[in-house]
């Protein structure tokens, strides 16, 4: 069994949002929605200023409010890959599910009803590639892989960096992990 | 000073964008209210009335009950983007799911109402049943009327908490998230179940019945509401945050802060209004001036129950837990 996980190095994130792009195109996600974003935070007086770039996506959570919430059990957790993915065809648009995600990681597809979001790409993981964001980024910013493999670059990076994770107070044990995110208050 | 550049439109550049709306403030609502007649209505029937047998005291208000709740569930199904899908909510149970728990939960509590409305129905007004099959079915029902009255009131306080406790369970919206609000929903529901009773009764006894109930209830409501408010003014940030829409008084948030203004006006008037009809001296027939007053106090109880439902339904998507 495996358990897949990204790991986010701002460190090296230049904020070209070629992953939006590469994303968008791999899974024909609709008009005015997105999968994954890149948040530009400026902080500070000018001209002292201080910039995070920030990737977004869902955070795959180990503890999905998401899947707890969906009445259909549409929505669910693969025991094989630990991806939170979406049985489409059970869907019935809900929207418990967008309610209930504290990262606002799920959006309608508006042209079939179900409440779509990132996959993690479980479709090129089968295959044996990497994420269609993973693989164009070309900071190598996102990093991708399985963190019950101990000597997979994940696992290797998150032993050897300190690391966060999004809104850790929610309790949702997110799999997407941040090296360097500017800390707040 | 902090600017933030987002790519893309999305939920988080338009906090509410596809989440719920009206549609489901309304069901909610018609929820709460088939719940209110459901537990009101058994209330009158289970308890001794003093100089008469007991039996059933409100029996037209009762048959109202599944029907408002068949039409509430009219408005969560037009809320669905799939709608063909529906079907797949009674193919599975799922424990953790309080939608699935309301979705089964409607299936029992509509047949089993409509049984309780039919016990009810006394034999000299049993011929408005119309069909020859109904007017046998309640025949036979009216036997276990106690019974069936008593589950229903367990039905209605199933469905009253589940209106709140769907909106409550959810972490990511802090102005939801609130162990009491599946609370203030059975209490509004209860009140506005009493409300919808009171315009509807014939008997003077019932409609004064009811409005001493639905006293304690409003008075219930109103403190609920304050400790609502209240504990998320104490709470973590994202709860303290969360119910600044309502007392923000700005242009963008004037309808919440007009939605608390009504409540701070309508619920403690209906409840002085109903003091002072229960002080009044009532003959066995209520004049037409005492039914209006009590038919505009019930009207104001059914609207402040729909405001609430409304503002939190709206606000609870505008704050994000932090
Ligand atoms: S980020 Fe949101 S959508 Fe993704 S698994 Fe977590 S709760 Fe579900
Ligand atoms: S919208 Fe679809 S996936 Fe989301 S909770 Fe409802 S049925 Fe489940």
């Amino acid at each position: 069994m495996s358990k897949y996980v990204m790991v986010i190095d701002q460190r090296r994130c230049i904020g070209c949002m070629a992953c939006i792009v590469a994303c968008k195109a791999e899974n024909d996600v609709p008009e005015e929605h997105f999968r994954t974003r890149v948040i530009q935070e400026v902080e500070g007086q000018f001209p002292k200023l201080r910039m995070e770039l920030r990737s977004e996506l869902c955070n795959h959570c180990d503890n999905p409010p998401c899947v707890y919430n969906c009445p259909t059990g549409a929505s669910y957790k693969d025991k094989e890959t630990g991806m939170v993915l979406l049985k489409k065809n059970r869907c019935v648009g809900c929207k418990a599910c967008i309610a209930s995600c504290p990262y606002d990681a799920r959006y309608i597809d508006p042209r079939h009803g179900y409440a779509d979001k990132c996959t993690f790409c479980s479709h090129r993981v089968a295959k044996g590639k990497e994420p269609a964001c993973v693989q164009t980024c070309i900071g190598r910013s996102r990093i991708f892989g399985d963190i019950e493999d101990p000597e997979s670059e994940v696992s290797v990076l998150l032993r050897e960096h300190h690391f966060e994770v999004l809104k850790p107070a929610a309790g949702t044990e997110p799999k997407v992990y941040y090296i360097n995110r500017i800390l707040k208050g | 000073m902090t600017e933030v550049t987002i790519t893309g439109i999305n939920s988080i550049t338009y906090p509410h964008l596809d989440v719920w709306n009206w549609l489901v403030a309304i069901y909610l609502f018609l929820g709460g209210l088939s719940a209110g007649i459901l537990i009101m209505s058994a209330i009158a029937n289970l308890r001794k009335w003093p100089g008469s047998a007991s039996g059933p005291h409100c029996e037209k208000g009762v048959m109202f009950a599944p029907f408002i709740l068949a039409f509430g569930m009219l408005f969560i199904f037009l809320d669905l983007e799939r709608k063909a899908n529906m079907f797949w909510f009674y193919l599975t149970l799922q424990p953790t799911s309080p939608m699935s728990w309301g979705a089964w939960g409607i299936m029992i509590i509509i047949p089993v109402s409509f049984l309780y409305a039919l016990s009810t129905a006394p034999p000299e007004s049993r011929h408005n049943l119309r069909y020859e099959a109904l007017i046998k079915l309640s025949e036979m029902l009216r036997p276990y009327m106690r019974r069936l009255a008593m589950i229903s009131f367990g039905l209605g306080i199933f469905l009253g908490i589940y209106t709140g406790v769907l909106l409550s369970n959810m972490l990511a919206r802090p102005l939801w998230n609130s162990p009491i609000l599946p609370v203030l929903f059975l209490t509004s529901a209860a009140s506005t179940g009493a409300a919808f009773l009171i315009i509807v009764a014939r008997r003077a006894a019932v409609k004064l019945f009811y409005t001493k109930l639905d006293i304690w209830l409003i008075f219930a409501e109103i403190v609920i509401i304050v400790l609502f408010f209240y504990g998320q003014y104490n709470s973590s940030a994202s709860s303290k945050a969360s119910i600044m829409p309502f007392f923000a008084l700005t242009h963008e948030f004037f309808l919440y802060f007009l939605a608390v203004f009504l409540m701070a006006v309508l619920l403690p008037l209906a409840l002085v209004m109903k003091l002072i009809e229960m002080r009044e001296e009532h003959a066995d027939v209520l004049s037409e001036a005492t039914i209006f007053k009590m038919n505009l106090s019930a009207v104001m109880v059914l609207t402040g129950g729909l405001i609430i439902r409304l503002a939190l339904i709206y606000a609870g998507q505008l704050v994000k837990f932090m």
